[in-house]
């Protein structure tokens, strides 16, 4: 779907480059997740992809063409759910879907997934009515309401609670298995675990890792037991970790399991926040 | 329907939802007190003046407080990433801002016609308010471009009216009477609005017509090509991705 070949950007008044050298492909029908801490260069990477940003150093391919020949009717294919609310206020959610609506020739049945987000009841409210949360559903019917080969979307299920957070994630699956392309910025793992197909991390406007969730975890991963015990002292315990793979022959957690009183013992496995955080070096700024 | 035209309508509608029609009657009510309270029968000297005030600084502040509302609400980031051209996006804020002028011309050139004197064709009028407007919404854009905010633009449009408004004004009230302060106000755009204004009163030299027509007709081209292309700039620093 896109082919990102050594893409540099350097915002006008800066010095340096925000974006140095960045290559990647997007396919067909998957969700690709574009990770890393705040100021890496994943905003700017997607306003280059959504032609906000056009005066970039290298190509991108979108169908096979360069994105710099395509006009605005790109945004036909398109849909961009932003993290911000940003609809027209004084008017109902209502006034704002079909204002949308009107400046596209696909047009999908927005009352139905209003429906299904909880804010069909509240359409004829208007907008500056609505909660956070109903402002960040109606961000994404938003995105949605072309029927868009492609969805850009920036941290959609920040500010939802859980419920609405699983509906939100189950239509974003649904337009994946329909063959929708999605490019997801986020900071929440758990989204990125449960709806990303690949994922790379920035550092330093660079990629710094790509690759799926599943290929990250066994890369980066520590395949550790860990055993909290009772060391017999009045209420002390304590934890030690065992390798994995060669537990079965290790006489120290033998020796523990016969000798002590196991309070807990769980298998640790790596997650993607601990492969974001040793990745982009995150701590370092924190 | 185009893209051009659903902006339209949908400008129109905000116009109403946001109150700024209203606010709109209600300075062109504002402007009727002004002529209710002169007491002189034929109003052809003050007409223009009054009309001069409103289509430079109403057609500004209109501008500025419609990209403010949407910069301000984020719908701004996701009109730039419709299938509507930045042509199609300025053009539409351009000719609201010009009709909300004419609109004001014609209510308070229907007063005086039923209530006063006045000696000024409409048609001259309206020629005159369409090119006056659309200049000073192009100003309105470019003093928007250069505001962080919505205080910004008016001490903006503050420093426009202190430099290039208030002087003309003051000259067509003849209280500056200086003949070098009046050659070096044909600078202005704002005397060349002055002028046209008061061509339709019938008492202007041909070649004044012939000049501030030139100036802000080639000045508005120059101006919209210049807001276009500096649209770019202002959409990239306002696209919140």
């Amino acid at each position: 779907m896109f082919q990102v070949r050594d893409v540099t950007y350097r915002y006008p008044r800066n010095r340096k480059d925000t974006i140095k050298g960045i290559s990647f492909d997007i396919r067909q029908g998957e969700i690709f997740g574009l990770l890393g801490p705040s100021g890496v260069g994943k905003s700017t990477t997607q306003k280059i992809m959504v032609k906000l940003l056009t005066d970039y150093q290298g190509e991108i391919y979108y169908r096979n063409k360069e994105l710099k020949n395509f006009d605005k009717q790109y945004y036909q294919e398109i849909g961009v759910g932003f993290e911000v609310p940003v609809h027209f206020s004084k008017l109902t959610a209502d006034e704002n879907i079909h204002f949308f609506k009107k400046l596209y020739r696909n047009q999908a049945n927005t009352d139905a997934m209003m429906q299904r987000l909880g804010i069909y009841e509240a359409k004829k409210k208007k907008v500056d009515e609505f909660s956070k949360g109903m402002k960040i559903r109606l961000n994404f019917v938003r995105a949605v309401l072309n029927n868009p080969a492609v969805l850009f979307l920036d941290e959609p299920t920040i500010g939802l609670d859980p419920a609405n957070a699983r509906t939100l994630k189950t239509m974003i699956k649904e337009f994946r298995s329909y063959g929708g392309t999605v490019l997801l910025s986020t900071h929440l793992m758990s989204d990125v675990d449960e709806l990303c197909d690949r994922v790379a991390f920035m550092a330093d406007g660079r990629i710094a890792e790509i690759d799926t969730p599943q290929n990250l975890k066994m890369k980066y991963g520590e395949r550790k037991v860990e055993v909290e015990y009772d060391t017999g002292n009045e209420e002390a315990t304590s934890k030690v970790s065992f390798d994995l793979d060669t537990i079965n022959r290790n006489e120290d957690f033998f020796k523990l399991v016969r000798n002590k009183k196991i309070i807990t013992m769980h298998s640790k496995e790596t997650t993607l926040d601990d492969i974001f955080i040793k990745i982009t070096g995150v701590e370092k700024h924190d | 329907m185009t893209n051009f035209f659903v902006l339209l309508l949908g400008e129109i509608k905000r116009l109403q939802r946001y109150n700024i029609l209203s606010a709109s009657a209600v300075v062109a009510l504002l402007w009727i007190g002004v002529l209710y309270l002169t007491e002189l029968p034929d109003i052809t000297f003050i007409f223009p003046m009054l009309i001069y005030v409103d289509a430079t600084s109403m057609a500004i502040l209109m501008v500025g407080v419609t990209i403010f509302f949407e910069k301000q609400e984020g719908s701004l980031h996701t009109l730039l990433v419709t299938p509507i051209s930045k042509l199609d996006y300025l053009l539409n804020k351009s000719i609201i801002t010009v009709a909300s002028s004419v609109i004001t011309l014609t209510i308070l050139y229907l007063y005086v016609v039923i209530f006063k004197e006045i000696d000024m064709s409409f048609l001259g009028l309206l020629g005159a308010v369409i090119l006056v407007a659309l200049f000073h919404s192009l100003v309105g854009f470019l003093l928007t471009y250069n505001s962080r905010d919505f205080t910004a633009l008016l001490i903006n449009m503050m420093k426009y009216m202190f430099i290039f408004m208030i002087p003309v004004l003051l000259e067509y009230m003849q209280i500056i009477q200086q003949d070098i302060v009046e050659a070096i106000l044909y600078i202005a755009p704002t005397k060349a609005a002055m002028i046209l204004l008061y061509a339709p009163a019938g008492e202007t030299e041909l070649w004044e017509i012939v000049y501030a027509l030139g100036y802000l007709g080639i000045g508005s081209i120059i101006l919209f090509i210049f807001v276009l292309k500096r649209f770019e700039q202002f959409a990239v620093s306002e696209s919140g991705v």
